[in-house]
């Protein structure tokens, strides 16, 4: 089975295709040029570069976020884009599960902390621990702040294992709280379409148009709104 | 052949099949406008993310209604600019994906040319060159339409488009958003000349814009009025208002008409629905002895038809993107 791959949620963007779980091509690109320009163009080079066509792929996948809205939505909207012309299967993969294959490094039993830079002093984080070589989710994803992170894993009397491109962020919080933690180094460290490739799975697809991204935060628009009305009461 | 058109540069996703420009065989439109009235205006992380959830769905209805299969598309245009960027971003890679998934051409549509291009729908008979009076919520010009690719700006507004003067004022009179049908509502019954507001010109520029006086004015009568505890006519202040915007476009338009020396004068955009607007263009037109040219309301607004008409003539005329091509919030005509 043939898996082709985007991931677009931060700064990086990606492509990768997966034959029946073992990775055959990734392009990666951190240039800071958007990924509207970037994305697509990858996907093409890298099919032609491996002797493919889109007609053989059969199942799409995308992380569908957390991350960067913008960004997120050039990744699902390109996907989307894929899937309405040629009739294929999506998986929508959440970003944080697909970096956590990134932790397979720290080795069994490793604790692994997922972290995007969220802003407004938050992370979008979730815990997975290393289980007979994979990742096994512990939390959902969600935007918390790092203080509140540190609270959680000081419980869990555990040191951790951090990847993402929020990792030196969520580290550095992390340590100033006295948690022991490692940093991903930087050639594993960032989200890639390899992770969502490898998490993506045939049983969890769905149609294009029932794919949505997972934004985890409302619009500023609605939060101010529900702020007011809530002030309001 | 048949085209799939794709816009998505403000508050409306649609989707579009065509047939060699002119015919159209379905044209879905999803609006948001209900979701972004809650705001006041459009809010453009909520506008993208409606974008995206609803453009497959409506790729679907659009080839489902016009009776044909997706492998009989020739090819896809797209409204890449200029817009809302997130919003517009959600139909580019869209329709870039598509394009390359079915291995047709694609064509990028400047969202103006669009608008004008609804003219070619709305009137089979209709062939450049014209004249053409733009104006909708985001943008104001006066366009050359020298053939139908080959267009050339005219003059614009400096400040504000002539439908966000009309949501401003729908705003401080208390009406909903968007505020082209309210305020065309309310003024029926009043007296146009009831207040005094200023008709802009720009020194040395006469086929220029301005509306932000207009704007602030009517603004400053509603303001001094509440703070005198005075009553306003309402009525009266949306008549004088809707008799000012179309006393900046109608005898600019007809003055530039003569100087070009066509015979034909077109209107495109939202703000062409307006009743005010589209009876002073009849008179003038009337008295000039040209022929005038106003689609119908369905076409004014945001649609996916007039990409893909304006669309079938770029591909006419050679324009391609690649899968590299990008989307604009802001580019010339």
């Amino acid at each position: 089975m043939l898996t082709l791959a985007f991931e677009s949620s931060a700064k990086a963007a990606s492509v990768a295709v997966m034959r029946d779980g073992a990775l055959l091509g990734q392009y990666f690109q951190n240039s800071g040029l958007t990924h509207s320009r970037t994305l697509l163009p990858m996907a093409e080079d890298l099919l032609r570069n491996l002797e493919l066509k889109l007609t053989d792929i059969d199942l799409l996948a995308v992380s569908r976020g957390p991350g960067s809205f913008t960004g997120i939505r050039i990744g699902v909207a390109t996907v989307k884009g894929l899937a309405w012309a040629l009739d294929k299967p999506v998986c929508g993969v959440s970003t944080l599960e697909a970096m956590a294959q990134l932790g397979v490094a720290a080795g069994e039993g490793a604790l692994i902390s997922c972290a995007m830079d969220a802003r407004r002093s938050q992370v979008y984080n979730a815990l997975f621990e290393i289980v007979d070589g994979a990742p096994r989710r512990i939390t959902d994803d969600r935007a918390i702040a790092v203080a509140e992170l540190a609270a959680e894993l000081k419980a869990m009397g555990r040191s951790v294992f951090v990847v993402g491109d929020g990792a030196e962020l969520c580290c550095r919080g992390l340590a100033e709280a006295g948690i022991e933690c490692r940093c991903a180094p930087e050639p594993i460290r960032y989200q890639c379409a390899w992770g969502v490739a490898a998490c993506a799975d045939m049983s969890r697809a769905e149609s294009g148009a029932d794919l949505a991204p997972v934004y985890l935060r409302l619009s500023q628009a609605e939060r101010e709104r529900l702020s007011r009305m809530e002030g309001a009461k | 052949m048949y085209i799939l058109s794709v816009e998505s540069t403000c508050d409306e996703t649609a989707v579009a099949i065509t047939r060699d420009g002119r015919e159209v065989l379905a044209d879905v439109i999803s609006s948001q406008a209900d979701m972004h009235a809650l705001y006041g205006g459009v809010v453009p992380e909520i506008a993208s993310r409606s974008h995206v959830e609803v453009i497959s769905r409506l790729a679907d209805e659009a080839v489902s209604r016009a009776g044909i299969k997706k492998s009989e598309i020739g090819a896809v245009a797209v409204s890449y600019a200029p817009g809302l960027i997130g919003a517009v971003l959600v139909g580019v890679n869209f329709a870039k994906s598509a394009a390359l998934a079915l291995g047709v051409p694609l064509v990028p549509v400047h969202h103006i040319k669009g608008h004008i291009a609804a003219n070619y729908i709305a009137f089979p008979e209709l062939e450049p060159p014209f004249l053409c009076l733009a104006i909708s919520g985001g943008n104001t010009m006066l366009v050359d339409v020298r053939s139908y690719t080959d267009m050339r700006v005219m003059g614009a507004t400096r400040d504000d488009a002539a439908g966000e003067c009309f949501d401003k004022t729908a705003r401080v009179l208390g009406l909903g958003y968007p505020g082209g049908k309210p305020v065309d509502d309310l003024s029926r019954g009043g007296c146009d000349t009831a207040y005094k507001l200023p008709r802009a010109h720009v020194e040395g520029h006469p086929y220029d814009m301005s509306f932000s006086g207009l704007k602030t004015a009517v603004i400053n009568i509603v303001h001094t009025a509440e703070q005198k505890g005075e009553e306003i006519n309402r009525a009266d202040l949306a008549a004088s208002f809707s008799a000012a915007v179309s006393d900046s476009l109608v005898p600019r338009t007809m003055e530039c008409l003569r100087e070009l020396g066509y015979d034909k004068v077109a209107a495109a955009g939202g703000v062409a629905a307006n009743s005010r607007i589209r009876s002073d263009f009849e008179k003038a037109a009337k008295a000039a002895g040209v022929k005038l040219f106003v689609p119908p309301l369905r076409l004014c607004g945001d649609n996916g038809a007039m990409i893909g008409c304006q669309g079938y003539y770029e591909y006419l005329a050679g324009a391609r993107g690649d899968s590299s091509l990008n989307a604009y919030a802001t580019m010339e005509l």
